[in-house]
């Protein structure tokens, strides 16, 4: 019996290694070519690509937009996912059921969709801006469509339900006797979050921290969208490199640099947590 | 603490409200959103707020070629779920139960492909592709198949995913009563382990659905015109021209996925997806 699993195993694992294998080799090759225009690559191999990465202040920039963007909508999300997931861990009623199942359910809804919705109530004559202008806290309406804020907005929209979902998992591990035990000893509502709370998940928190950062980094469909070609950040880059300029080898070598990031993050979040439940750090 | 000061515990739970309002404003408005504009339809490249009439008008002129779309990427995205489930379901079941030197590794390789970007995966299949069809004279660019191929690539590790955590958990026991009590092997696992695996089967087949059915970075390398998804042609619209049908057609679309969703939940109940959302 024990034997039939690892054969049931392989022709599954050899289609699945077999994808990732064809796929990944064939762009990260593709990337060591040279562009000779027209979707033509040319025989030798070269670093010429990578070099141009690092000398084009083109691809600099957009490096440094897309981790700037994508640091202020993980730090953001996480200002709200953490306290909305704290809430509904600890909340003693059926609505905290409800409040998950919106969750998930909302995921499963098109992110075009939620960018459409996102933009119309954003835009300049969307309910948003009308908001603030009757509230007179504006007297002109912001540009959110097109700019760098509705871009970190749009990235947000797109991690929110999944790191409340995640963060609700961690708060769920610590009991709430530990709270009220910190409480009746004295501590300040502060001090329980600070010397409880916060030690108790922080290592669920700079997990679900890397993850969002990392599915920001590879955003796509609502930066292209809010950011109406106007905010260019690295997967915009590859996109239009490849489909616009045809450029397969430039395209592949800035794609490498996305996925080679991404990849080393994760190994790093992965690493670190598992220091951090060992209790080496900190 | 002073005298007239709300207590501390209403000053909380007011707290809790404001901050579970905003969040869950911020996360369901635009689909709303999107729903109530799309009952008010006038010739016009922008959406008024709130609604100036009811009008049922917008869904009487969504163009054919959104439900064309429509159609390709539900066929699309149930071939892609098939597939998945293919080679999800033994992966795992391999994965768990196999004696297997360097299991981790081996799970993580196969997990890969979540942490792959869209647009890498995208242009990464598109250069196959072309790869490919220099080389045999079949372009898989723009093809059903093509598509197929790198959805369930992407989606392929949540079936593996939602398996592997019920699976670690599956009691061994249960299945060594039955081959003790005289069924066969494969009686067993069609009567014993499959139906305790069911919910999170369903699980990882919606969560595979979903990965092709709102796909766009990938879709955006790998579709042609005539073989375009639903997704991908609202993102094109949007980009190139807007058109309040386009508010009709979302809403429809996302009536139908929370429909499919409903019925899952019917089958299966949604703590299975609570719990298996969380872990990814």
């Amino acid at each position: 019996m024990k034997a039939r699993w690892g054969l049931l195993l392989l022709p599954a694992m050899f289609v699945s290694l077999a994808l990732l294998g064809i796929s990944q080799s064939v762009f990260l090759a593709g990337s060591l070519h040279r562009d000779l225009g027209a979707g033509l690559l040319g025989k030798s191999w070269t670093l010429y690509n990578y070099a141009q990465f690092i000398s084009d202040s083109y691809y600099l920039e957009t490096l440094e937009l897309s981790v700037a963007v994508s640091v202020m909508a993980t730090a953001l999300t996480m200002l709200l996912a953490f306290p909305v997931a704290y809430i509904i861990a600890r909340m003693q009623s059926r609505w905290s059921l409800v409040l998950l199942a919106t969750t998930v359910v909302s995921s499963f809804v098109s992110i075009v969709v939620k960018v459409l919705g996102l933009i119309l109530i954003f835009s300049a004559n969307g309910p948003f801006n009308k908001l603030l202008m009757s509230l007179g806290v504006v007297s002109e309406p912001v540009t959110i469509v097109g700019s760098l804020t509705g871009v970190v907005l749009g990235l947000m929209h797109y991690s929110l339900g999944f790191a409340v979902l995640l963060f609700y998992s961690v708060v769920i591990t610590v009991p709430r006797s530990l709270e009220d035990a910190a409480e009746i000893m004295g501590a300040s509502r502060i001090g329980v979050f600070r010397q409880v709370i916060l030690p108790l998940c922080l290592p669920g928190i700079v997990a679900g921290a890397l993850v969002i950062f990392n599915v920001s980094m590879g955003g796509f469909t609502s930066t292209a969208l809010i950011g109406a070609g106007k905010v260019l950040t690295i997967p915009l880059v590859i996109e239009r490199t490849m489909l616009l300029e045809n450029g397969y080898g430039s395209a592949a070598a800035v794609a490498a640099l996305l996925l080679a990031t991404v990849l080393v993050i994760n190994v790093v979040s992965v690493a670190t947590v598992s220091r951090m439940r060992r209790g080496l750090i900190l | 603490m002073k005298p007239f000061s709300v207590s501390p515990r209403a000053r909380r739970a007011l707290l809790s409200g404001i901050t579970l309002s905003v969040a869950y404003l911020f996360l369901l408005g635009p689909i709303l959103f999107v729903a109530l504009a799309s009952f008010d339809y006038g010739q016009r490249a922008y959406v008024v707020f709130p609604p100036q009439h009811f009008t049922l008008a917008a869904y009487n002129h969504i163009p054919s070629r959104y439900f064309t779309a429509l159609w390709f990427s539900i066929k699309l995205a149930l071939a892609c779920t098939a597939l998945a489930c293919l080679v999800g379901v033994p992966a795992a079941l391999g994965l768990v139960r196999a004696k297997l030197p360097k299991k981790s590794l081996l799970l993580a390789l196969m997990r890969m492909p979540l942490q792959i970007p869209g647009v890498v995966v995208g242009l990464a299949f598109l250069q196959t592709y072309y790869a490919i069809g220099s080389a045999t004279g079949w372009y898989a660019v723009g093809t059903f198949w093509g598509l197929v191929i790198a959805h369930t690539f992407a989606a392929t590790p949540f079936v593996i995913g939602t398996l592997v955590a019920v699976l670690q958990r599956f009691d061994d026991t249960l299945e060594e009563a039955a081959l003790v009590l005289g069924a066969s092997a494969w009686g067993t696992f069609t009567q014993v382990t499959l139906p305790v695996l069911k919910p999170a089967l369903f699980t990882g087949a919606l969560y595979a659905f979903m990965v092709s059915f709102t796909d766009v970075p990938m879709g955006v390398f790998l579709t042609a015109p005539g073989k375009m998804t639903f997704p991908v042609e609202i993102f094109n619209a949007m980009q190139f021209d807007f058109d309040p049908t386009i508010l009709a057609a979302s809403t429809l679309v996302t009536v139908l996925s929370l429909a499919a969703v409903l019925v899952v939940q019917r089958i299966v109940g949604l703590d299975v997806f609570v719990k298996t959302a969380g872990a990814d």
